[in-house]
């Protein structure tokens, strides 16, 4: 799953801390995602793109090749 | 509460715990340790609900599932092979072929024994659940830098 946060970071002048402090998560989360070393809840997905201001799809980019459990190893 | 107060608290309560176990050995009251470890264990989870300024998010309590779940498919095959050991030990399971007549089987473990490396494994599961702890944090991004 890839994602768009630090290019919607940047537009927004946001660091990650400042973020994550926003919507309830450690900063490290936020790094995390970014680097795409985990991929969020649904919930959290939500909240990060509702931040913004924004739909998911638009933060989130579904990527067909990853196994559905790929979470889960 | 700071979390490294908390930290400070726990470390208390393992020294206290500690104390107690050899007072307990001294006596020879079991009962003492049992019940000075539940309580101890008490007070650790009453004084982590008062940790304040430290956010427990999801991808951290995934951390821990994860962790803990790998530990026990790992635990709990160890600990049955060794306690289905020791249990046919204490019921004197007899072997085949059969011992000539009057002649138990060799002890291979003998009770205290038995408790020592029962103890050990519970070690070795905290040891297990760390590792795992470390390998799915550094899986997770727990240990990734930026520039920021």
């Amino acid at each position: 799953m890839k994602n768009k946060i630090k290019i919607f970071r940047a537009m927004h002048n946001l660091t990650q801390e400042h973020l994550a402090q926003a919507i309830g998560v450690n900063r490290q989360t936020i790094l995390a995602i970014e680097k795409e070393k985990y991929i969020p809840s649904l919930d959290l997905a939500f909240r990060i793109s509702r931040y913004f201001g924004v739909n998911v799809e638009e933060i989130f980019i579904f990527d067909e090749k990853t196994p559905v459990l790929v979470s889960h190893e | 509460m700071k979390k490294n107060t908390f930290y400070l608290i726990s470390g208390c309560i393992a020294l206290a715990l500690l104390l107690i176990f050899w007072y307990s050995v001294e006596l020879h009251t079991p009962v003492l340790i049992e019940i000075a470890f539940i309580i101890g264990i008490a007070l650790v989870y009453l004084a982590q609900r008062r940790v304040t300024g430290v956010i427990n998010d999801e991808r951290d309590v995934k951390i821990g599932e994860q962790a803990m779940m790998r530990t026990m498919q790992v635990f709990w095959v160890v600990f049955c092979t060794f306690s289905i050991g020791a249990v046919m030990q204490i019921l004197y399971v007899p072997t085949f072929p059969r011992p000539p007549s009057g002649s138990p089987p060799p002890d291979l473990l003998g009770p205290r024994m038995i408790g020592y490396i029962q103890l050990g494994l519970l070690c070795l599961m905290i040891f297990l659940y760390v590792g795992f702890r470390i390998y799915y944090a550094r899986k997770y991004g727990d240990f990734e830098t930026d520039e920021e």
